[in-house]
């Protein structure tokens, strides 16, 4: 099938009642989640994945989607309204967002955040429709050792790109793969770290590590900020209307955002948060008044949005095209296609073409949703923040019980749930990153297979790697992006130390 | 000689990599694989001990934010451990008593406890959402949740 074919019968899907219903809930749901300070798309996709287990693949995994690129609108919401973002990868908007809500222009901020989000996000899925089928033509020739060496890179990568300990980052990626060991070994047979638990020997559940390690973890944050009262300040938006000046002011920054955006999100590691604080400090050095960025400048406030909703799309190519998801979202996400018994991957083009055109097409509509969705509604959307706390806890905390439940059936899972929920609350104490965690925890399982199978090809020797340019290609990269910011990170402190001294004597 | 935090966080990373370890190496052998199934956990379980290592030499200190982010008050310490207890005790009396009540029962109790005093929309909201979700899963999705003593 071509790809206009493709499409257009993507469309077919993504306009049927069914298909439209689906992704204006996705966006609704999505958009209402990522709202709340402290829950952010991980959790949406996860609290999601159990309404889907009866339902068509196709519409479920649209829905999804929209769930994927709603938060990530949510988040840039509440940062707006209360420079609280709900997202990482929204910061970057409280930056220029929030001070001109304060300067009374809530309205126009959001629309101008609308708009940008609609610019980059439709410029993504069209890039994403043309770059997929490249890449998968490309990955069908990838045999174990390169799909290995892929995951391995997409690993050490979003370990040293997330914030804090590149140390704690790696520590927390090990610990990921360590869980998934636990269970059934899928080529021998032997159980591992089981101890005898029956319950164990299917491993543990993805879900039980997306909803523990994040709304749950999430949770305990808000029960420690429960009384936070910034969200019950019923501000005035003011006019959601922009001049053709502003318009004019944002179409640069729109422009290469959505391109560079996208760039970005392909990139294994970097996502929707690297891209937007790239996307601001480049505009800030292209604008020709860069002081007016973190007062309420429009290009300040267009040029992250554009580039995190671009970099959603990004996303999804290593996604669709190789199976391999670059973050942690988008780990959760290969969750959910693989619940639904959808295999993502270079064959997904030519074994389920309505699936892979059903969700590019649902993306234009989505996008389109979004916007009709979020400028006239802003002013009841901001309500939703309004919620109680204590009941939003309650409520957030069920959601996941029953998430877990409705897969298991059975009360053991549940059990661990709260451990992992515990561990991922330790983790934020301590300041280890769970995006690693849960990346490594879905790749871990996959990676150990390619790995075992390409050194049972060689017999067991290592050597094999080396006679696979591109699979050494990818090690070697993976290799420097582990050692690079470790070396870097102990000589800037060895600097540091100097200078201190220095300034002692 | 603990002296940071990090180093106490070394020191439990090394025993568990250490626990890990030696549940490894006694993990039984499959004659006919190249590669068998103690292959992987045992590169992981080194990994481990390195990255602890590492973290126990790192001498980066904290940020300010970082401490502030591992202090918690006794009050609320003491908060989280009773929600957790709830949760304990609705997991435990879930497939006893039923979704239905267990569920309404816990978002009351627990938004209660936190501190919402509106008695009459908490108690609105938990029963509404209670029987909106367990309809949905029930008759829609076809997912059957416990309905325990309330045979519906």
């Amino acid at each position: 099938m071509d790809a206009f074919n493709g499409l257009m019968s993507g469309f077919q899907v993504a306009f049927s009642l069914q298909g439209i219903l689906f992704v204006f809930i996705g966006v609704f749901v999505g958009t209402f989640i990522g709202m709340m300070p402290g829950l952010g798309p991980i959790s949406a996709i996860a609290i999601m994945i159990p309404i889907t287990y009866s339902m068509d693949p196709t519409v479920a995994l649209v829905m999804m989607a929209g769930v994927y690129y709603g938060a990530i609108f949510g988040g840039s919401s509440s940062s707006i309204l209360l420079n609280a973002p709900g997202v990482a990868g929204t910061v970057a908007t409280a930056f220029d967002g929030y001070p001109m809500a304060q300067q009374g222009k809530a309205g126009k901020a959001l629309a101008i955040a609308a708009i940008a989000s609609f610019t980059g996000g439709t410029v993504s899925v069209i890039l994403l429709m043309l770059f997929t089928p490249i890449l998968s033509a490309v990955a069908v020739s990838f045999g174990p050792a390169e799909y290995f060496a892929l995951m391995f890179l997409g690993l050490t990568a979003i370990s040293s790109l997330s914030d804090g300990s590149t140390i704690k980052a790696f520590i927390s990626a090990t610990l990921g793969f360590m869980v998934v060991t636990i269970g059934i070994d899928s080529q021998t047979g032997t159980s591992r770290f089981t101890f005898g638990n029956p319950n164990l020997l299917e491993g543990i559940d993805f879900l039980v590590i997306a909803l523990g390690l994040f709304a749950l973890a999430e949770v305990s944050t808000l029960v420690l900020n429960r009384k936070d009262t910034t969200m019950n300040d019923n501000k005035d938006l003011g006019s959601l209307r922009i001049s053709k000046e502003d318009f004019k002011e944002m179409s640069g920054p729109m422009t290469r955002q959505s391109f560079l955006g996208f760039l970005i999100g392909v990139l294994p590691g970097a996502g929707a948060t690297i891209a937007s604080f790239i996307a601001y400090i480049t505009e800030k050095k292209l604008a020709k008044k860069p002081e007016e960025f973190g007062k309420g400048s429009i290009k300040g406030l267009a040029a992250p949005e554009t580039a995190n909703n671009a970099a959603t799309g990004g996303a999804f190519v290593p996604l669709l095209s190789l199976g391999i998801p670059g973050s942690g979202t988008t780990a959760v996400l290969l969750g959910a296609f693989l619940v639904l018994g959808v295999q993502p991957g270079p064959l997904l083009i030519q074994d389920r073409p309505e699936v892979f055109w059903g969700i590019i097409a649902s993306m234009y509509v989505g996008n389109i949703f979004l916007l009709i969705l979020n400028l006239p509604l802003i002013p009841y959307i901001a309500k939703v923040l309004r919620i109680p706390r204590p009941l939003l806890i309650s409520l957030v905390i069920i959601f996941s019980l029953i998430g877990v439940y409705a897969i298991s059936f059975n009360t053991f899972d549940l059990y661990m749930l709260v451990v992992f929920g515990i561990i991922g609350f330790l983790m934020r104490m301590f300041s280890f990153p769970a995006a690693p965690f849960i990346l490594a925890f879905i790749l871990g399982g996959m990676m150990e297979q390619a790995f075992r199978q390409t050194l049972t090809i060689s017999n067991g020797s290592l050597a094999i790697f080396l006679d696979k340019p591109i699979a050494l290609t990818l090690i070697v990269v993976s290799l420097l992006t582990i050692l690079v910011p470790l070396y870097t990170g102990r000589r800037k402190l060895k600097v540091n130390n100097e200078d201190h001294t220095g300034k002692t004597l | 000689m603990l002296v940071r935090i990090n180093q106490k966080l070394a020191v439990v990373l090394a025993v568990l990599a250490g626990v890990y370890l030696f549940l490894s190496f006694n993990l039984p052998k499959y004659q006919n694989a190249i590669i068998d199934a103690d292959m992987v956990p045992k590169g992981l379980g080194v990994l481990l001990l390195f990255f602890a290592v590492l973290l126990y030499f790192d001498k980066k200190e904290e940020t300010e934010a970082e401490k502030k982010k591992r202090t918690m008050t006794r009050g609320n310490v003491l908060i989280l451990l009773a929600v957790l207890a709830f949760i304990l005790i609705y997991i435990f009396l879930l497939e006893m008593v039923g979704f239905l009540i267990m569920t309404a029962l816990f978002i009351f109790g627990c938004s209660l406890f936190l501190g919402y005093r509106k008695h009459v929309s908490n108690a609105i909201v938990s029963i509404v959402f209670s029987l909106v979700i367990y309809g949905l899963f029930n008759y829609l999705l076809k997912i059957n949740l416990p309905a325990g003593i309330i045979p519906l």
